[in-house]
Parts: structure tokens; C-alpha cells; sequence
């Protein structure tokens, strides 16, 4: 699904250098779902946005779905995002002047989809994570599950074939962080390829590979 | 798409009210002044008061008068001596009638006030160019000029000023620089608008001598009419041929004069080196310059005011490109706020200068030039809110989208971790 080849990442200010990834060779497979773990600082968030193209790597390729990633185009990079990869963050990300409803169509509304096709696939990414009846909510009326539940149902409703996860129960509590972990089981049950970081052992235990990262490398 | 940018502009401006209200009350501001300034100038360029048939009239105005040595630096220019109208341009036959006006500002004391009015030295055949209203009397026609009989026409205010509500002050005298002048005829107010027929006193030119410096600049202007607007290019053909022959037959000196032009040109060209300035881009160029101007400083603010609101929404941005927006995309978000903001502004700016005029149009008084001010009483029609609304749109654009288009580039990574904008 997604190849990293001797990825690299440093990052530059006036004053320092950061070697975020060091020479990372990577190879996530279709429908594999895999666990990045590690201490905090050690590149497991650059690498996945590496990986979901919202980062450049210093040096190394990226091959998403056989496409190698290399000084694309804004727009080509854009569609890319679009209709390949799917992304849930830790705190959510949603548009706080949306509603529910509105912040999960955001991606099928820069797919060009009619309006017909939004509302039906809305429905069914709402569906999916249970929360048909809060499509009017908006984020600052539902708890932190609800809204993570929304930027799930944001990250699938375009059927991305990979998805990013970023330390997605991280702000959640045991419960809620079980019900997103069961969601997640259940994308990928039905093909969806995964990379979530996480820090939580045991959940990690549940996904098919654990990747561990230190100091910007892989160990074993 | 749009019905996402309007969802989410509602949305921000119901968040942002003190910022929202803010830029509101700044456009409308400069639009209420813009609007204003429009309603002036279309007052002047449309020919207002006895200008009607602006349309038809040229002026050659504006003189410049060099050595030989196409390369000196140094010129004169300024108005037209007399002898342009006496000798040059008096037997031109393009135009309909040839004309000549001399303004000067007329200083008196009247019952222990000051008074600064608009007095202008002029012939007989400037009455047949432009289209006075008589109240009483009549002009002084060419051959009293001719004949230099002490005569005037004097404005209707003029007349309540000396006369009072007297019902004919035809035959009355008016001073003027020692000179008794018998009133031949009063108008009705002209308005200031109206810049080169509006004055309190019209006399015959030839009563008061004008000391000529035999650089042939003096203080005239010499107004040709055409009979219709077609004959415009002849006029200045014909005036032009007249120039050429001077040149050729002076020695020392060389002449050039702009147009003959209308008023808009003359406006254009403005008081610069009128060969430098009279082709017509560089002053159209100036001129919108100018309206630029008039934005550029409130853009600057309110360019300000969207980059901090901009920064406040980065995580917005930040997700929008996540999930698959463009750069362009973003752009087009920002620039879309931003036109919504600027019509709202706008639409506020439209009804303020509605009400302003309403209340307090006749005590504001708006300055032409540096004595003459106009009352705020002039009517909306659809050229203003063109203009208003085109100001609109440029100020969206002037404010909008640098901000729009710095924000767009950053990167999502960036922005969702919390990096420095």
C-alpha cells in the first residue's frame, strides 16, 4: 500500500538542526494494520505525516499505492490526500464553526461529488460510528469521543485506501479510546490498510505489526 | 462549494463580532467617502449647471513655452495670453464659437464682512456656449464687449446680498477694482460644480488689462464649442496647425499646448508638464493611481485585521488541505470572506452616505479648488453604486489576498502540530 525508501527528516531553524528520521525504510501492505510506537520526540508523528504526504521528506521516497511521491504538483498532491489517505488526529482537527454533518462532508465536497452522493455517504460514515443523530451538533455541544467519532467518520467517508492515525485514543478515556480502537478493527476487517501511533502497549498488541521507532530510527 | 465558503463566513462572523464589526465600520467608511468624491466628479464631468453640453467644448488651457534647444531642462507654462483670442485662434473655422475666460477671485468688504467670490472676465459669445438661466435682464452680447461698455452680470445670491429682495436691480451698479459696473442681467446660482462658468460677477474681459509678459502665458483660457461632438478633432487639428505655424516662425521659442482638451482630460493631465502629461495613459494611469491611493491605506488595515484573523484559523486551513483543498482553493475561501465582508461594508458605506447626504448634505461643504466648496445635495443613480460596489471588489482584492495567499502555502504538517506561522 505505502513504501517509504530511506526517508530522512531534518528540521531546520536559525539556530538548530533536528534529524527527526534517519535513513527509514518502510513497507505497509493493503489491509495491514500497523502500530507505530516510541518515546515522545522520536519522529513516530513526522513519519506518518511523511507518509500521508503532508510533510516532505529531506531525502528518501515515498511510493503511495505504487505512485512515487516526488515534487508533485499542489493540485496532484491535493487529490492525492484527497482520495488515497484518510487522517484522524489526537485532538480532533474538526472545523469548529461546522457542524458534525458538514465537517464529514469536507472531503467529498473537494472531491467534486453531487450533492446527492455527499448526503448518502455522510449518512453512512455517521452510521458507521454511530452518530446519526448529533449530524447537527456541532463540535463544541458533543464529548470527546463524539467528536473523535466525527473525525473518523471524516476520515473514511471518501473509502481512503490507507489510513492515519495519530494517537487517536490519546485524548480519551479507556472506554471511549476501546469504542475508536473497535471502529478502527472494523475498517480494516473490511480492507482498510491502518498506521495508527500510539502509546498505549496494549492497544497496539491488538494491530497486526508493531513498529518502534527511537530517535528517529526503526528498531526491531 | 460557495454554499460551504457562505456556511462558514456566516459562522465566522457570528464568532468574530467585535473584528467583523470593526472591518464593517473601516469599509464603510472609505466606501461613504468614495461614493461622495464619485457623486462630485460625475457632477463635474457630467456637465452640471450651464456646462450641459460639456460634451461639446474644448479648452486650450495650459501653455508650455521652451527655448529652441530641445534639450533645455527649463519651461513656462501656464494660461493663455489674450493674443490667442485677439490675433491666433480668432479666425478658426471648425468651431461653432470661440470663447475666452479669466478667473479671479474678487476680495470685498460688504457691512463690515469679508467676502471672497468668484469673478469672471469673459466676451460676448460665452453666453451662447454655455446655457445660463436668467432670472432678469440679459447678457452683454460681443459688441458691448467690443465697445468695452462698464457692464456685469451678477449671480442671484449676489444680487440678494447688495439689493436685498429688490425685484429688478437691472440698471443698478456694482464696484468692482474702482470700476462702476451697470447690472445688465442676474442668473441663477451656478453650481461649484460647474468649474468654469460658476462665479458671482461676469464682466467683459477688456476692462481690466492684463499685464502680457510676451511669453505668450497669460491668464486666459480659450473655450471653443463645436457644433456637434464630432467636429472635436478638427477643432483640435485646426488649433494644432495654428501652433505649428508660431513654431515655425518664431526664433527663440517653442510652444506646445495640450489639446485643446475636454474637462475630463484637463482634469487627467492636471498641472504637471503638459507635454509629459497630455498623452492619455500616463494620466488615466495617475488618476486611478489616485482612487488606489484612496484604498490603499484602509486595505493596509484591513489587510492586518486578516492576517491575525487568518493565523486564529490556520487549524482550519490546515485540515481543509489535509482532506484535500488546494492552495488555489484556500485562496478562493479567504478571498470569498473577504468579498462578503467588503459588500457588507459596502452595503453599510451606501446607507451612510445615503443618510449623510439626507441630514447633513447642505451643511457639509466638499472643496473643488482652493475657494470654491460644494453643498453634499447631489442624487444616487447607478453609475454611483457601480462605482461603489467596483470599490468594493477592489478593496477585497487589495486586503484579501496577500493574506489568502501566505496562509494557503503553509503546510498542513506545520500548522496541525502548532509550528510557528
Amino acid at each position: 500500500m505505502i513504501s517509504l525508501e530511506g526517508i530522512s527528516k531534518v528540521y531546520r531553524t536559525r539556530e538548530i538542526e533536528t534529524l527527526a528520521l534517519e535513513n527509514v525504510t518502510l513497507n505497509v501492505d493493503k489491509g495491514e494494520f500497523v502500530s507505530v510506537m516510541g518515546p515522545s520526540g522520536c519522529g513516530k508523528s513526522t513519519l506518518l505525516n511523511i507518509m500521508g504526504i503532508l510533510d516532505e521528506p529531506s531525502s528518501g521516497k515515498v511510493i503511495l499505492d505504487g505512485e512515487e511521491v516526488e515534487k508533485y504538483s499542489d493540485k496532484r498532491i491535493a487529490r492525492l490526500r484527497n482520495r488515497k489517505v484518510g487522517f484522524i488526529f489526537q485532538s480532533f482537527h474538526l472545523v469548529k464553526e461546522l457542524d458534525t454533518y458538514d465537517n464529514v462532508e469536507l472531503p467529498l465536497i473537494y472531491r467534486k461529488v453531487s450533492a446527492k452522493e455527499r448526503k448518502e455517504r455522510v449518512g453512512e460514515a455517521l452510521a458507521l460510528v454511530g452518530l446519526s443523530n448529533r449530524m447537527r451538533h456541532y463540535p463544541s455541544q458533543m464529548s470527546g469521543g463524539q467528536c473523535q467519532r466525527t473525525a473518523i467518520a471524516r476520515a473514511i467517508v471518501g473509502n481512503p485506501e490507507l489510513l492515519l492515525a495519530d494517537e487517536p485514543t490519546g485524548n480519551l478515556d479507556s472506554k471511549m479510546g476501546r469504542e475508536i480502537i473497535d471502529i478502527l478493527q472494523k475498517l480494516n476487517d473490511k480492507g482498510t490498510s491502518i498506521v495508527m501511533v500510539t502509546h498505549d502497549e496494549t492497544l497496539a498488541n491488538e494491530t497486526g505489526r508493531i513498529i518502534r521507532i527511537y530517535d528517529g530510527r526503526l528498531i526491531n | 462549494m460557495f454554499r460551504n465558503y457562505l456556511k462558514i463566513f456566516i459562522s465566522v462572523t457570528r464568532q468574530n463580532r467585535l473584528f467583523t464589526l470593526l472591518s464593517v465600520f473601516g469599509i464603510s467608511l472609505t466606501i461613504m467617502f468614495i461614493m461622495i468624491i464619485s457623486m462630485t466628479f460625475e457632477n463635474i464631468l457630467n456637465g452640471s449647471g450651464p456646462e450641459e453640453e460639456a460634451d461639446q467644448i474644448l479648452y486650450a488651457w495650459r501653455l508650455k513655452v521652451t527655448g529652441k534647444d530641445e534639450n533645455q531642462k527649463y519651461y513656462n507654462a501656464g494660461a493663455l495670453d489674450q493674443s490667442f483670442y485677439t490675433d491666433y485662434f480668432n479666425d478658426l473655422k471648425s468651431p461653432e464659437f470661440v470663447s475666452l475666460i479669466r478667473e479671479s477671485i474678487w476680495e470685498f468688504i460688504y457691512k463690515g464682512n469679508r467676502y471672497q467670490e468668484v469673478c469672471i472676465k469673459t466676451d460676448g459669445r460665452f453666453w451662447q456656449i454655455y446655457d445660463f438661466d436668467f432670472v432678469e435682464g440679459r447678457p452683454f452680447i460681443q459688441e458691448e464687449v467690443e465697445n468695452k461698455n462698464n457692464f456685469a452680470v451678477i449671480s442671484e445670491s449676489l444680487k440678494e446680498l447688495f439689493f436685498g429682495d429688490e425685484e429688478s436691480v437691472c440698471g443698478r451698479t456694482v464696484e468692482y477694482n474702482n470700476l462702476q459696473l451697470v447690472i445688465v442681467g442676474v442668473v441663477r446660482d451656478v453650481p461649484a460644480t460647474a468649474l468654469n462658468t460658476q462665479a458671482s460677477l461676469y464682466i467683459p474681459y477688456n476692462l481690466v488689462p492684463v499685464n502680457s509678459y510676451g511669453t505668450y502665458t497669460g491668464g486666459y483660457q480659450i473655450v471653443f464649442k463645436a457644433k456637434t461632438r464630432k467636429d472635436k478633432p478638427a477643432i483640435v487639428a485646426e488649433v494644432q496647425e495654428v501652433i505649428r505655424r508660431m513654431n515655425a516662425a518664431e526664433e527663440e521659442q517653442r510652444l506646445f499646448l495640450p489639446g485643446p482638451n475636454s474637462d475630463l482630460d484637463r482634469l487627467l493631465i492636471g498641472y504637471g508638464d503638459p507635454e509629459v502629461y497630455s498623452g492619455r495613459t500616463k494620466p488615466l494611469f495617475l488618476f486611478f493611481g489616485k482612487i488606489l491611493g484612496i484604498l490603499l491605506l484602509p486595505a493596509i488595515n484591513l489587510m492586518a485585521l486578516n492576517f491575525s484573523r487568518m493565523r486564529e484559523r490556520a487549524e482550519e486551513i490546515g485540515v481543509r488541505k489535509t482532506f484535500g483543498a488546494t492552495s488555489s482553493i484556500i485562496q478562493r475561501q479567504f478571498v470569498f470572506e473577504n468579498i462578503m465582508l467588503t459588500l457588507l461594508g459596502g452595503l453599510a458605506g451606501i446607507l451612510f452616505s445615503y443618510l449623510v447626504v439626507a441630514l447633513f448634505g447642505s451643511e457639509i461643504h466638499l472643496p473643488i479648488d482652493s475657494y470654491r466648496s460644494v453643498e453634499i445635495n447631489y442624487s444616487f443613480n447607478a453609475l454611483i453604486f457601480l462605482v461603489a460596489l467596483v470599490s468594493c471588489l477592489l478593496f477585497a482584492l487589495l486586503s484579501g489576498v496577500l493574506p489568502a495567499a501566505r496562509m494557503s502555502r503553509l503546510k498542513p504538517a506545520e500548522i496541525l502540530k502548532g509550528g510557528e506561522l
